[in-house]
Parts: C-alpha cells; sequence; structure tokens
C-alpha cells in the first residue's frame, strides 16, 4: 500500500457529478464503501488512480474525486499496471464489471495473477450486461434466464474466486454490494495487502436481473469469519494446502449458501516491482516516472558504454 | 569510390549464416571498409534457405546489389539459389559437385523447377557440378574447399567431437571469402570474440579459420584505411533501442513479434542505464522498465498508462500487433497522451511473410483507429535515421500530446550497417522537448484546457487530481455530451495537428538528394538506400536523377514537395507495395502524381541494381508507367 497521510471525510472523496446509475443499484454501495475506505485508509486523493474499463460501473471514476482513468473495455488491468510500474508510489485500484473482466478482458485478468503487481481490482458482478440492456455476462450460470434473455443462457459461468485463486491472485475475496460495512473493510484489507487482490463484490442489478435479487441474496450469504476461516498464509510451506482449501470452500455452487469474506491471502509471493528491484536496484527510490532524463534539451542518459560493445574500430 | 564488392554468403537456417555474416562484416569494417548488410531468412525453425547479401566499400552506402562479387557458400542449395547471381568467385563444397538439384528437399519446389529449366534450356545438366559450370562459363572463378577435411582436422587437433566443430563450416566460407579480399586474419580473430563468448568456440572458429584462410591467395588486394574516430556495427532494431534509451524512454513493452522483438530484449539487456546528475555531474545508474505482456492490447494499453505518470513511454511491434494496438492508439489520441508505437512492417496482410518486408501499412499507419484525432506518423530510412527518429518521435507524442507511429520496415531492423559513432554524437545539443509537462502539483487542474495552439499545460498523476476517458469530456476530464464543449474539444484536440504543422520545418520532414534534376525519385523508408546509391551510379553514366525522401506523413510536408516537383519531367515514385501508397498521400496532401512508379511486394528487398535497371527501363519506355520489380530469393 501507498503512502498514508491525510485525514478527509468520505464526502471528500466524492465527485461532484450527478450519479446516473438506476435506483437500487449494487454500484452505489460500492461506490460508498469505495470512498469510505479510502477515508479510513487516509489516502491522499491526487494520489489514488482509480482505473476502469467499460460499463456502467466502470463509470465510477467520474464519481470519485481522486485520479481517474476510465479507459477501455476490458484494458483496465493494463492501463492500471503501466501506471503503477512506472509510479508504484500510486495507489492503484481497478473498478471494473464482470463483462469487463471476466468477458473482454478475461485474457488480462488471468496474465494478472502471474505478475503480481500490487494493486487492487474490485469485480462488480452482476451477471448481466447493463449498459448494454441485460444480456448474459460470464457469471451468469447456465439455464437462468433473467428478464432481458429471449432464451434461459445456453453458456456457463465462470467463478471468479477460483479463477483468481488459480491464476496466482494473493488475495481473493468476496463481498456484497448492500453490505457496505463488510464491503468497505474487505476493500481496505485488499488496498493494504503486499501484492494483487481481488474483490468480488456481488451486486444486484435491479433492472436486468431479475433473479439475483437483494432477497435472493440476503437469504443465501454466509460469512466467512463466523466459521472462523483463516485465509491469511503464515508461512510459505503451508501456501498450496490453504489456496486448495479456499478453492474447495468457493467452488460449491451459489444456489444453497454464499460465503463472502477473505477467502486467501498471501504475502510471502514477490510483487512485480520487488522482482523488479531484484534487477534494477534503485526501482523503488528512483521508478521510472520518478526519473530526470534531460536539463535544458540536454540529455542526461549515456549510450556510450552500449556503443563501446558494438565497436568495431 | 574506389571500393564497392558484394559478397554473399547462403545456408541452412540453423547453421550461423547469420552469425557467420556478422562476423565477417565485423572483420572486413576493422580494415577500414563500410558494409550494409541485410538477412533474408523464411518464417521456419531450422532447414529452410536463409542468406546474407552485403556491400563492401570504402564510401558509406546503404543499399544491396543483384551481382555479387563472391558467392560463399557451404550446402548445396545455397549454390543452386545463387549461381546466376555470382560475378567473380564461387567458394563451395567440393565433395557436393555431384549433388542434384532434385534431392535438396528443403527447396521449394516452384523455385527448382525454375533453376532446374534455367539450366537444361541453356544445355546444362542440374548437378552442382553443372550450375558451377554455368556460372565458369560467364566468367566466375570456382573455390573447392573441402569443409570436411577442415573439420575433421580441427576435431583431433582440439579432440572435439565433429558433431562440434561442425558448426565452425560456416566460418570457414567467411576465412577463404577474407584471404580473397586480402583482409588481415587477425580482424577475424578479433570479431569472434565478439560474438562468442565460450573460449571453446572461438579457439575451434579460429583454428577452422586459419586452416582455410591459406587456401587461397588475395585477389582484391584491400588496403587497410585509417580511420577517424570509433565506428559501431549497428542493425535496425538496436538503433531504436539506442535512440530510445538516449531519448529518455524508461517503460517499454511489447508482445514477442518479428521482426519487432529485438528491439525490446536489447533494451531489456541494457535496462540498467548511466544517467548525469545535472548538478553533480556525477554518473548514476537508473532503469529502463521493459514489460512482455500477455498480448499487444495489454502491451499498446500498459504504455499509455505509463505515460499518464509523465515518464517516456513506449511499445514496438509488426503488423499483426499494430492491428490489435488500433483501439488503444485511439484512446491515447482522445486523451492527448503521449506514446510512441515503433512499427516494423512486414509481409502482409495477415500472417503473410512474417519474415520478409514490405511497406504495405502506411496508410493504415496514418489511419489507425476510428474517428478524427492527431496522428503523428514518421518513417526512417536508413540506421542513423532510426536512432536520430526514436529521439524525434518521443518529442514529437509529448509536444504534441498524441501518439506518434515510427515507421520501420523489416529491411532496416535485419540489416546492418557500419556507422561513425560521431553520426550517434548527441553531446551538447538539445536533443530532448517535453512540451508542456510540468512537474508540480496543482489545485482545481484542467487536464484539457482550451489553448490557442490545442495543447494543454500537463501535470502527471499524483500531483493532482485529475480525469481521463476514452468517452467525450470537459476540461477537467469529466465525461460530457454537451454540443458546445463536443464541438470545442474536437476542435481542440485536431488543432494540435495544425499546431504541429505550422511548428515543424517542413525541411525536417522530408530530404532531398543529389542535384537538381528534371527526374525525381520520391521515396520513403528503406528504399531511400538503394535509391541514393543508385542515383550516385546513374550518375557516373551520365544520367542524372534527384532523390526525394519523404520523412514524415503526418503533417504532411505538402507545400515544399509541391515546390521540389513542380516542373519535373519526370516523377518516379519506388516503394516496396502494391498500391504506391506514399504516392496516394502525396496525391492526397500535395495534389501532385507521379508519373511512373517502381513498386515490390515479394518480400525481397529493393536493391541499387534494380533501382538502376528500373529508371533506364523507364527512359527507354516512357509509356510504361508501373514497373515491377521481383529480385531476390
Amino acid at each position: 500500500m501507498a503512502v498514508l497521510k491525510v485525514s478527509l471525510s468520505p464526502q471528500a472523496y466524492r465527485g461532484k457529478k450527478w450519479v446516473d446509475w438506476c435506483p437500487g443499484c449494487g454500484n452505489f454501495g460500492i461506490l460508498a464503501a469505495e470512498s469510505q475506505a479510502f477515508a479510513e485508509l487516509g489516502l491522499d486523493p491526487k494520489r489514488v488512480v482509480v482505473v476502469s474499463g467499460i460499463g456502467c460501473s466502470s463509470r465510477m471514476p467520474d464519481f470519485l474525486n481522486v485520479g481517474g482513468v476510465h479507459t477501455l473495455h476490458g484494458r483496465a488491468i493494463p492501463y492500471a499496471m503501466g501506471v503503477k510500474l512506472a509510479d508504484p508510489g500510486l495507489e492503484v485500484v481497478v473498478n471494473g464489471g464482470d463483462g469487463d473482466l471476466l468477458g473482454i478482458g478475461v485474457g488480462h485478468f488471468v496474465s494478472a495473477g502471474r505478475y503480481n503487481v500490487d494493486m487492487t481490482i474490485i469485480l462488480h458482478n452482476n451477471g448481466v450486461y447493463g449498459l448494454t440492456k441485460g444480456q448474459a455476462s460470464p457469471t451468469l450460470p447456465r439455464n437462468v434466464k433473467t428478464k432481458a434473455l429471449p432464451k434461459p443462457n445456453i453458456k456457463d459461468a465462470l467463478n471468479p474466486i477460483v479463477l483468481a485463486l488459480a491464476s496466482g491472485y494473493t488475495f481473493v475475496a468476496r463481498s456484497y454490494a448492500y453490505d457496505t460495512r463488510h464491503l468497505k473493510e474487505v476493500i481496505k484489507a485488499a488496498i493494504r495487502h503486499k501484492g494483487l487482490a481481488l474483490v468480488d463484490v456481488l451486486q444486484p442489478c435491479p433492472t436486468y436481473n431479475d433473479i439475483n435479487t437483494k432477497e435472493w441474496y440476503e437469504k443465501r450469504i454466509r460469512k466467512l469469519e463466523d466459521e472462523k476461516w483463516d485465509p491469511v498464509v503464515k508461512d510459505p510451506k503451508e501456501a498450496d494446502e490453504k489456496l486448495v482449501k479456499a478453492i474447495e470452500r468457493a467452488r460449491k455452487p451459489m444456489d444453497e449458501e454464499i460465503p463472502i469474506g477473505i477467502f486467501y491471502q498471501n504475502e510471502f509471493v514477490p510483487t512485480y516491482g520487488e522482482r523488479v528491484a531484484s534487477r534494477i536496484g534503485n526501482y523503488f527510490e528512483l521508478p521510472p516516472a520518478k526519473q530526470i532524463i534531460e536539463h535544458d534539451g540536454e540529455s542526461l542518459t549515456l549510450i556510450d558504454k552500449i556503443l563501446e560493445k558494438r565497436r568495431v574500430v | 569510390m574506389t571500393v564497392k564488392i558484394t559478397w554473399m554468403i547462403g545456408g541452412a537456417q540453423g547453421s550461423g549464416v547469420d552469425t557467420s555474416a556478422s562476423i565477417f562484416g565485423n572483420a572486413v569494417a576493422r580494415a577500414g571498409y563500410y558494409i550494409y548488410g541485410n538477412r533474408e531468412y523464411h518464417s521456419n525453425i531450422k532447414g529452410r534457405h536463409s542468406y546474407f547479401n552485403l556491400t563492401i566499400s570504402d564510401v558509406k552506402m546503404h543499399s544491396l546489389s543483384d551481382e555479387v562479387n563472391i558467392l560463399a557458400t557451404f550446402d548445396a542449395e545455397t549454390v543452386f539459389q545463387h549461381f546466376m547471381e555470382a560475378r567473380d568467385y564461387i567458394i563451395y563444397d567440393k565433395t557436393l559437385e555431384g549433388t542434384k538439384i532434385s534431392t535438396v528437399q528443403s527447396m521449394e519446389p516452384e523455385r527448382a523447377e525454375k533453376i532446374e529449366k534455367l539450366l537444361t534450356s541453356n544445355g546444362y545438366g542440374t548437378t552442382i557440378k553443372d550450375a558451377l559450370n554455368y556460372a565458369s562459363s560467364k566468367g566466375v572463378k570456382l573455390v573447392p574447399v573441402d569443409y570436411g577435411k577442415i573439420i575433421s582436422e580441427v576435431a583431433t587437433e582440439l579432440k572435439l567431437p565433429t558433431s562440434v566443430v561442425e558448426r565452425a563450416r560456416n566460418l570457414i566460407a567467411s576465412a577463404v571469402s577474407l584471404r580473397l579480399l586480402g583482409i588481415k586474419l587477425d580482424y577475424l580473430r578479433a570479431a569472434l570474440r565478439v560474438f562468442f563468448r565460450n573460449e571453446l568456440y572461438v579457439r575451434m572458429n579460429e583454428r577452422a579459420s586459419e586452416k582455410s584462410y591459406d587456401l587461397v591467395q588475395s585477389a582484391y588486394n584491400l588496403p587497410e584505411i585509417p580511420v577517424n574516430g570509433h565506428r559501431v556495427q549497428l542493425d535496425g532494431n538496436t538503433a531504436v533501442a539506442l535512440g530510445k534509451i538516449a531519448g529518455g524512454l524508461r517503460v517499454q513493452t511489447y508482445y514477442p513479434i518479428t521482426p519487432a522483438a529485438d528491439e525490446s530484449t536489447f533494451i531489456e539487456d541494457n535496462e540498467v542505464v548511466d544517467v548525469l546528475d545535472p548538478e553533480t555531474k556525477e554518473l548514476k545508474k537508473a532503469g529502463v522498465l521493459v514489460f512482455q505482456s500477455e498480448d499487444e492490447l495489454s502491451a499498446v494499453n500498459m504504455a499509455i498508462g505509463a505515460a499518464l505518470t509523465g515518464v517516456r513511454a513506449a511499445t514496438a511491434t509488426s503488423g499483426p500487433g499494430f492491428s490489435l494496438m488500433a483501439e488503444g492508439i485511439g484512446w491515447a489520441g482522445m486523451n492527448e497522451a503521449p506514446v510512441v508505437v515503433t512499427y516494423y512492417m512486414r509481409g502482409a496482410p495477415s500472417t503473410g511473410m512474417p519474415t520478409r518486408g514490405q511497406q504495405g501499412d502506411l496508410l493504415f499507419a496514418v489511419n489507425v483507429s476510428h474517428g478524427e484525432f492527431p496522428r503523428i506518423v514518421i518513417a526512417s530510412g536508413d540506421h542513423v535515421e532510426a536512432f536520430w527518429d526514436a529521439i524525434w518521435a518521443l518529442n514529437l507524442a509529448e509536444r504534441y500530446q498524441t501518439p506518434v507511429i515510427h515507421l520501420v520496415d523489416k529491411f532496416l531492423a535485419n540489416s546492418y550497417s557500419i556507422i561513425d559513432e560521431s553520426e550517434l554524437d548527441y553531446k551538447g545539443k538539445k536533443i530532448i522537448d517535453r512540451g508542456k509537462l510540468m512537474y508540480k502539483e496543482v489545485e482545481d487542474y484542467k487536464r484539457f484546457q482550451f489553448t490557442d495552439d490545442g495543447i494543454s499545460p500537463r501535470v502527471p498523476l499524483g500531483y493532482a487530481i485529475m480525469h481521463y476517458s476514452g468517452d467525450e469530456h470537459n476540461e477537467y476530464g469529466i465525461i460530457t455530451e454537451e454540443s458546445e464543449n463536443r464541438i470545442k474539444m474536437y476542435e481542440k484536440r485536431l488543432k494540435k495537428l495544425e499546431t504541429a504543422d505550422r511548428e515543424i520545418p517542413e525541411e525536417q520532414r522530408l530530404r532531398v538528394y543529389g542535384k537538381d534534376s528534371d527526374i525525381a525519385i520520391v521515396t520513403w523508408g528503406s528504399p531511400k538506400g538503394p535509391a541514393i546509391d543508385a542515383m550516385d551510379e546513374l550518375a557516373s553514366e551520365g544520367i542524372n536523377v534527384q532523390v526525394i525522401q519523404v520523412k514524415m506523413f503526418n503533417p504532411y510536408p505538402r507545400n515544399l514537395i509541391r515546390k521540389l516537383l513542380e516542373g519535373k519531367k519526370m516523377i518516379i515514385n519506388l516503394e516496396a507495395n502494391y498500391t504506391a501508397q506514399a504516392a496516394q498521400l502525396m496525391k492526397l496532401n500535395a495534389g501532385v502524381e507521379p508519373t511512373h512508379y517502381v513498386l515490390k511486394w515479394n518480400g525481397r528487398p529493393i536493391t541499387r541494381t534494380e533501382v538502376k535497371w528500373a529508371i533506364k527501363h523507364i527512359l527507354s519506355n516512357p509509356n510504361e508507367r508501373r514497373v515491377v520489380l521481383n529480385g531476390g530469393a
């Protein structure tokens, strides 16, 4: 996690723009919890960068008074990695929908697990493509017919928690958009985590998903903390065992019960920045974005030694 | 010019053709000569025919010739593929004399048939001996070498298995060539140490070279030429990489693709760079982050993300990768993000001919991504230009806060030349322009503030609260579809191209070579090399042409080119594609049309021999408006 320094109210992290989500949308809960988390962590709004893709949830940066980068459909993760690796002093959070991160952007979602860049991904998971009027998203189960679908969904759902665990994410959690207290705490833990964190946020879509409603979720949600679940790897040797357990716990069909909370956390895996620093010794002190490259137009970088190796006379 | 010699070596891919050509060129350069060499190879892993053609000269040249003075071979296929190009010497493996063309399996059947026909129609059989006799009848001298004998002698002497010493086969051909030229063996010894770190390999190649060197007598007796200052051997990928490093690049992303990837791996190999402290003048270390991403979508968008933090960021790719990058480049245009894409064009469409060259993507680069936004497009014509243009691209991107596409082609990427270090010297020169970038904290910051020139003061992420969006936005970067803002913001972005057009002297956007003449060759990219070399050779035959090389396609140097081409009797367009794309842009921007077209799209480089032939052909057949070249194996 990047520098802590300011003391501001959650309201100070909210933008001035009128929020144009549908009444009752789970995004409101996520917006509230995220801004509260920023406030409680004391993050400097200038040094927070929220990166999003395309979709209802990806409008998030416009509603926040922090650095905001609203990018292309599916590409929030690469943009966020570019920002974080160039300037590791920034606190980088990705907000994206299930269609964005697990449909068009799933290649980046999986690959990110191999890199373990120190940032947080908040997945707005509502089972539908809201902005294009309710088509099935990658998390909608087979045979479910939400109201905008002409026929029941013919494809299987993927499980974001299991996918993240299998891909190498070092912090994997699930929360619920209408439980902002729980969500805020999970987001705080995710931001504090050293490494790549996923927060899968279950989120009703009152306009297009008439199956996974508030009532449907609230009947099934169970908190992991109530069952004395310990997600934290305390010794590298127990990483495998905890990972397998987490996958087992997360893979049960959601029809019966839905566990929320932190499934797995392992800080023993070096972050991408740490891996770079093992090759470029002063990477954290002098990251790419902080280097001075010219003085009065003259380049400060010398290539003489490289040329010498290529010299013929 | 007194010395101009073409040398060619060929062999199966994976048999060290590339390495031996680099070592050979390195050795010749040590005697004070310039080299321009190009590698041609198949898109395969091992076994297909690859060859290296190089020009040795005492004055710098930038092109290849189809008339090969020394053809160095150590397998059968190279003899069959190239005997008709040989002019002075063919070095060959004498144990292969009886080999028939029909038994060379790696050869493409269409090509084998064509060569068989050439031999039989001239009354020859189809063996190596026949091909050599054909060459001999044209005055070519034959140099038989018993490769097997030399290899087994070295193996015995160094107590190594012959399977290991086999790898020195290519060096034997190079050493014989070196003796023919009359260049000292010591230079080959020194060159070996540049390319082989393993002492055993050095020793083995050294012994093989020594034994081969004495097989012939010098024929060309090239004198040593004293050299002032230093010279380096650079290929196109390395020249661009060095330019980027010198130009302050600090983040490079890429996804592996031919022929672009070597640029990124070179930067990674040199990721810790020397940087001067501006105050203390002390030398310090700093890092360049090179990231190999999961695909080109990630590569371009990561680079753009990095650019938002104020870092100089770029990616390098070829056609298929650039296609995937299109959407990201549009985002960078919409968000006024300075990103550089180095685009190594290769044989297209689709996967096309991945290891061959072409200039078929110019119009794509100029129009990449949907919608209207400023795309700055520049193209390099040789290795020194590639170095300086890499720096220029970084400057243009930051000054005009927009994506810059730097076009380089495969013919530059995979060719190398010997360059005077003074040509790359930037000490004491103002080579970096960061435009309106400020490193200071700003309250109530408008990232997209309206200004007269369309360019807004730029502050990196972290210094102010700011918003970026691919959607239309207001001065703060907040999404809005309000009509008046749309008109102004749209105009602001495009106005930057007008600003660039006003600020960048047209003289920097094109180059003119040679004296005024009523015949002009208009070209761009690597064909500039054969064009200017052909120009010199034609002049000695009493034919005067002028060469105009366009370096920037957007914004286009329309006034200058119009002025230069006014009243010309002949305007000959020269480029490596089918649809004469640069000519289309010239017509669109300057309203000038060529009178003649010389085009080539078989994937092989345009040679000076071809350009000379084409010009003479047009002069004697002025009604033939379109000449198509097809040289190269």
